[in-house]
């Protein structure tokens, strides 16, 4: 579904990814994890159109959309929840969610999306009407969540759901993931919280200093010894 | 103390500029190199408060007319010589200034465009003031009867070397300040003013001395142009364009440098003059429109600051380390003795209650876990307790002293720091000055050099030392993070509060971190960690306290809190991710 071939990105003169290729089937769940300054987010942002690749290409669905604007990667149905939420803060939850649903199609569904959106997280049915950013930090990740799904993407790129979330949360949160997924969302998920990452992730790719250093399933990865070293913890 | 050459650079200048009106050259020149040190006066005054802190002041006219309408008066009116007329302009300029700073800088909202709009409606609230009374009545003051006081070989030249004097002083004023202490908290009030409050700058008082002597100096300036001008009317004076002007040349010297509004000045007043004497001056004073955008558009930060990274490739030397006074009392394990007594402790943000009452001990050197939901008040606690937030109702006892209602800056100085879930680093500010800042306010070192020697000190500590010339968005966030650590213990703090800092580690960088926190607390600290990493709580706390609602849920240590029935259901969820995080601990 999606291929992303010798993406390169830099900042200035400074290089983030030096080339990165990976692949991503219709229906899987990808993590990818690897150390802080690995490329992480830049690869996540490249991939919402945020940032230019500087070479290389992204092909979702046989379009090259490499060189298209970011609110085009919108409508071509990739949607992001970016790291640090980046809520409309001022604005109420509802509202938050209707800005989700802005482009013609989206608008189309947008009563049927947003009673999806309250299954998926019956918390934020009594929260519309408040201001999102008086919310607490699990709710405010369900608000971009249910924000990002409201533009009906085919793909899901999130950038450490779990940032600042309690335990509890956390493992609400994983299991909302697994349920977006399940009813036929792709997702690209960028986590800390490996051991959370490889449980729910079909497949997941290591970066490293902004290159891929390791690819496979979780149970693979998990065996390598230093890959539980260096992402597990001693 | 070494002896600097900018100050020495500047008097042999001026010393020199002094000989201009002997060289017998037109009138004209006179004037005009009049008005380009009128517009430096202006403009880098302008700066010491608006290009240093951010708080961009669109009432420098009001200020400025302030000292030109209190000369014209006393002069006209009550035939004041003119030379004494100028310290009531300086004086009576800087009152209107503080009297509105002490005001509006007392209002959290009042920042940015907020301000920028404020200081502009003073402008015209003045203008219209004097235009209605006796001290203008409509007709604008005439000064054609006031005599001239002649300094220099020719009657010109009084304004000129009047003027030079001023710009020397303000020029001098200006370095001055970027230089010292003062300077500091003015800039990281430019980058983020809670952060700068919370690491111990007074913010209120350093912006109200800044505005002061902005105003001061604009006074006077005002003052010497009223006899310049000779007939002073409103409509000239109490503008935006004036404002408009000074805030250009700044910006396109560079704000964030003390000489930058000068170059600005002098740059676009000499540009404006290149053209009005030809033929050309409409197409003129459009080409100046056009090589401002440009510059503006390509240089954002000014020239100044663009032509110093042309030229100065080597970056600066780094200070060398020096050893930090050893901590009052090294202490491995906790105490009974309590550093920090909370009870009773209510905040609620518009009705809505973050904590409801919660008692908390602290003792001296132990590593008290904070932990709940999200939601539950923890970083609530931590914002009351370092006085970002006002408590409503309770007490925070520090050391015997109650501290809720205090200024956060004044909590700083006590000994509590703090660091913040996010990181919130001064981005303009290298990471050496970033910790220095912390060891110039909350250290109380006063000397800039020696707060940067300690701040090496501390990035060695953090393992960041290679980092210190490179601005704080450079980082990632792994560092960014060890940079708040960095920044709190660079104050000597007795009670360090970290607000989540392993979160968005990796599982291998947490460890790095867990190590460090341990590092800290055995240099003498007393460590209060909020957290949700559960294994790293495990590992380095001696107790924990649980907060749900804003209200104490547990209490107690570690492995034994998370057993029990209501945290698990209210925080951790099933047992499983418990029995998980203990086993990665004991792994």
């Amino acid at each position: 579904m999606l291929e992303v071939r010798d993406l390169q990105v830099a900042y200035g003169a400074a290089p983030a990814l030096w080339g990165v290729t990976l692949d991503l089937k219709a229906g899987e769940l990808l993590s990818v994890v690897g150390p802080n300054g690995a490329g992480k987010t830049t690869l996540v942002n490249t991939l919402a159109g945020i940032l230019r690749a500087r070479g290389g290409h992204i092909v979702l669905e046989g379009r090259d959309l490499t060189q298209w604007p970011a609110h085009r990667f919108c409508e071509a149905g990739i949607a992001v929840v970016p790291e640090g939420r980046r809520l409309f803060t001022t604005m109420t939850v509802l509202e938050n969610l209707e800005l989700g649903s802005l482009l013609p199609a989206a608008k189309a569904q947008r009563q049927a999306s947003l009673d999806a959106a309250l299954a998926l997280f019956p918390a934020l049915k009594a929260k519309l009407d408040s201001a999102a950013g008086e919310l607490s930090g699990g709710q405010q990740q369900m608000v971009a969540i249910a924000r990002a799904l409201m533009t009906r993407p085919r793909l899901l790129l999130l950038d450490e759901p779990s940032l600042g979330l309690s335990p509890l949360v956390v493992h609400e949160m994983f299991g909302a993931i697994r349920q977006v997924n399940a009813s036929g969302v792709s997702v690209l998920l960028v986590e800390q919280n490996v051991a959370m990452a490889m449980q729910v992730a079909t497949r997941a790719y290591v970066l490293e200093e902004g290159r891929v250093v390791a690819e496979g399933t979780p149970n693979e990865l998990m065996q390598r010894p230093e890959i539980q070293r260096a992402y597990l913890g001693a | 103390m070494k002896l600097s050459r900018t100050p020495l650079v500047i008097l042999l200048a001026a010393l020199a500029l002094a000989f201009v009106p002997n060289l017998g050259l037109p009138a004209f020149y006179d004037s005009l190199l009049y008005l380009v040190l009128h517009w430096v006066v202006l403009a880098t005054s302008w700066n010491m408060l608006s290009g240093y802190t951010g708080y961009f002041s669109f009432g420098h006219g009001a200020f400025f007319g302030t000292g030109l309408y209190t000369s014209a008066t006393l002069m006209a009116r009550f035939d004041w010589p003119f030379l004494y007329t100028l310290p009531v302009a300086a004086a009576l300029a800087c009152g209107l200034g503080v009297a509105l700073g002490a005001v509006v800088f007392r209002v959290k909202g009042v920042r940015g465009e907020v301000f920028a709009l404020l200081t502009l409606a003073v402008t015209f609230v003045i203008g219209t003031i004097i235009v209605n009374t006796p001290i203008d009545g409509g007709n604008g003051v005439s000064l054609a009867g006031v005599a001239v006081p002649k300094i220099g070989p020719t009657p010109s030249s009084t304004f000129y070397l009047l003027a030079l004097i001023t710009a020397t002083v303000t020029l001098l004023i200006a370095w001055g300040i970027a230089g010292s202490k003062l300077g500091a908290g003015l800039f990281a009030i430019h980058d983020d003013e809670d952060a700068a409050e919370v690491m111990g700058v007074p913010t209120y008082r350093y912006k109200l001395i800044a505005f002061g002597i902005s105003c001061a100096l604009a006074g006077v300036a005002g003052g010497i142009h009223a006899l310049f001008l000779n007939y002073v009317t409103v409509g000239e004076v109490f503008t935006i364009a004036v404002p408009l002007t000074v805030v250009l040349m700044s910006v396109l010297g560079g704000s964030r440098h003390w000489a930058g509004p000068a170059v600005g000045a002098v740059a676009i007043t000499l540009l404006l003059y290149a053209f009005t004497g030809s033929n050309l001056a409409v197409a003129g004073k459009a080409m100046v429109g056009a090589i401002l955008i440009a510059a503006i558009l390509f240089m954002p930060e000014g020239v100044l600051p663009r032509l110093q990274r042309w030229l100065v490739r080597r970056p600066p030397a780094l200070p060398v380390a020096a050893p930090v006074p050893a901590a009052p009392a090294v202490r491995t394990a906790a105490t009974t003795d309590v550093l920090l007594q909370v009870r009773g402790l209510h905040k609620a943000f518009r009705g809505v209650r973050a904590l409801a009452g919660v008692d908390v001990d602290v003792r001296r050197g132990e590593i008290l876990g904070l932990i709940g939901p999200n939601g539950s008040g923890k970083s609530t606690f931590i914002n009351v307790v370092s006085g970002h937030h006002a408590g409503d109702r309770g007490s925070v006892v520090f050391e015997g002293r109650n501290l809720l209602g205090r200024a956060a800056h004044g909590i700083a100085r006590a000994g509590i720091a703090r660091t913040y879930q996010i990181p919130r680093p001064f981005a303009h500010c290298s990471v050496l000055d970033n910790v220095a800042l912390a060891a110039m306010f909350g250290g109380a070192v006063p000397d800039p050099d020696a707060a940067r020697r300690q701040a090496m000190q501390w990035l060695d500590f953090t393992r960041l030392h290679d980092k210190a010339h490179v601005r704080p968005d450079e980082l990632n966030l792994h560092q960014r993070k060890f940079l708040e650590l960095a920044r709190a213990l660079a104050s000597r703090p007795r009670l360090v509060l970290l607000d989540e800092v392993l979160c968005g580690l990796n599982p291998g960088e947490i460890d790095d971190a867990v190590a460090l926190i341990r590092r800290i607390r055995d240099q003498g600290s007393t460590i209060v960690f909020v957290e949700h990493v559960m294994r790293a709580v495990v590992a380095l706390t001696d107790r924990v306290v649980v907060f749900n609602h804003g209200e104490l849920l547990a209490e107690g240590a570690a492995a034994d809190v998370m057993q029990r029935p209501e945290v698990m259901s209210a925080y951790l969820g099933q047992p499983a991710p418990l029995a998980a995080a203990l086993g990665g601990a004991h792994a």
